[in-house]
């Protein structure tokens, strides 16, 4: 219960942080997408055992708020939480390395994804100024920022679980 | 004889030696005397005025440590308050002169009714350029209505919900505006980019257009107002056996640091799509 309630409040802070700071904070054209991040570190947690409900919600969410079509948003996560819960079994002896690897493949999905779904629903744009002005960048910024948002997810998981086996 | 006593006598003498010593003094006679049994005592004096000076400092200073200590502190939370109230101060400054700035685009352009908004958020996806106003339907927003600035276009009411709506800007690489050139008077489409960068389309080559030229709204396809400023020809482009030339064009608005926007909201587009025979 407390792990729902806490993920939900965290979920809500980072839509805040993105919406209002990191979307705004651009590196060329490109940005930090910190709810992919916190989605991948809370999947990445042993503990955890709800993060697909979680991504759900948070798909939803954000698919809602964003003017991207086709739920992209939502397939994107739960393409990124499949690479996460994949390398979760595989590395789980080094879970920095494995958050790395996830914000790596993660990002490039998402971007991939969100490129399939514009190119659909007609807009024009060459791949190449993609890759150099937004995918390179995100991606760069995403790596820069997952080690924190991993730190942040693990000390609130490490403090959570306790009182959940307390209770 | 007896007035000439040993006590008397002894009086007299002091006396007289008293008197001359007065009058050998006030005479200036002694002067050198005095110097030179003052100055060893000045300079004794001196030394020992230090000494004392050092050893009272000495023992006096921890307590005016503590004093100016505490009166460190009380003036530096004063200048903590006060640039508090000067950061307050200015950020109130830097609203006031953006509420300012779209009260006279609002007095320059009489015509429309605006409902003020300020941006909340942006677009998540790095693909898109839109923003999030906090005005929604319960402010009498609705879809479709332009969003301007005191500088030019912004975009326009792409989504909405009862307190916040989502504005389409014009950089986004799916927009598409008819504008008009005012020197020239050629008409032609803007079209955004994934980078935001914006540029026109649709010109014809006969036509000449120079750096610097104002590009306006056209008004035509009924999604914009016409006559609202958009900005300025940065260079233009003509291709070997392209059937239209294009240009680059440098925005009037900054859409990086839009903080407050007016939604035009006496201002109906006008849904032409059903006239547009299909393919």
């Amino acid at each position: 219960m407390i792990s729902h309630l806490v993920c939900a409040l965290s979920l809500v802070v980072f839509y805040s942080l993105q919406t209002a700071i990191f979307s705004q904070a651009n590196l060329i054209s490109g940005t930090a997408d910190v709810v992919l991040l916190f989605l991948a570190a809370w999947s990445l947690q042993e503990q955890v055992k709800n993060s697909w409900l979680w991504t759900i919600v948070a798909g939803v969410l954000i698919s809602l708020a964003s003017a991207m079509p086709f739920f992209a948003p939502l397939i994107a996560y739960l393409g990124v939480i499949s690479i996460s819960k994949l390398l979760q079994r595989r590395v789980w002896r080094n879970p920095i390395l494995a958050m790395f690897i996830v914000t790596l493949v993660g990002t490039i999905f998402q971007h991939g994804i969100y490129i399939f779904v514009l190119r659909i629903t007609g807009a024009v744009f060459p791949f190449s100024i993609s890759v150099d002005h937004i995918i390179l960048p995100s991606l760069l910024l995403n790596l820069i920022f997952a080690l924190p948002v991993y730190a942040v997810v693990s000390d609130l998981v490490g403090r959570i679980y306790p009182l959940e086996v307390e209770a | 004889m007896k007035f000439l006593s040993s006590k008397n006598t002894q009086t007299i003498v002091i006396i007289v030696v008293v008197a001359g010593l007065l009058f050998l003094a006030l005479s200036g006679y002694l002067t050198p005397v005095f110097n030179l049994s003052l100055n060893p005592l000045v300079s004794f004096q001196k030394w020992l005025s230090v000494r004392y000076l050092s050893a009272r400092d000495f023992l006096t200073t921890p307590s005016d440590v503590v004093l100016l200590r505490e009166q460190n502190a009380i003036l530096e939370s004063q200048v903590t308050q006060l640039q508090t109230q000067l950061i307050e101060m200015e950020e109130r400054l830097g609203e006031a002169q953006v509420c300012f700035a779209l009260l006279d685009f609002g007095r320059t352009n009489p015509q429309y009714d605006y409902i003020a908004a300020t941006v909340i958020g942006r677009e998540i996806s790095p693909f898109l350029q839109y923003i999030i106003i906090d005005k929604g339907t319960e402010d009498g927003v609705r879809y479709g209505m332009p969003v301007v600035t005191q500088q030019g276009l912004v975009g326009r009411i792409d989504a909405v919900i009862a307190r916040a709506s989502r504005v389409k800007l014009i950089t986004d690489s799916t927009s598409v505006v008819n504008i008009r050139l005012q020197s020239a008077a050629i008409e032609a489409q803007l079209i955004g980019s994934l980078t935001g960068d914006l540029s026109l389309d649709m010109i014809p080559l006969d036509e000449t257009i120079e750096p610097g030229d104002v590009v306006l709204t056209s008004g035509l396809g009924g999604n914009y107002p016409p006559n609202i400023f958009v900005g300025q020809v940065l260079s233009t482009q003509q291709r070997e056996n392209a059937l239209f030339q294009t240009a680059s064009v440098q925005p009037i608005v900054n859409f990086e640091s839009i903080n407050a926007v007016l939604v035009i909201d006496n201002f109906e587009a006008i849904n032409i799509s059903p006239l547009i025979p299909e393919p």
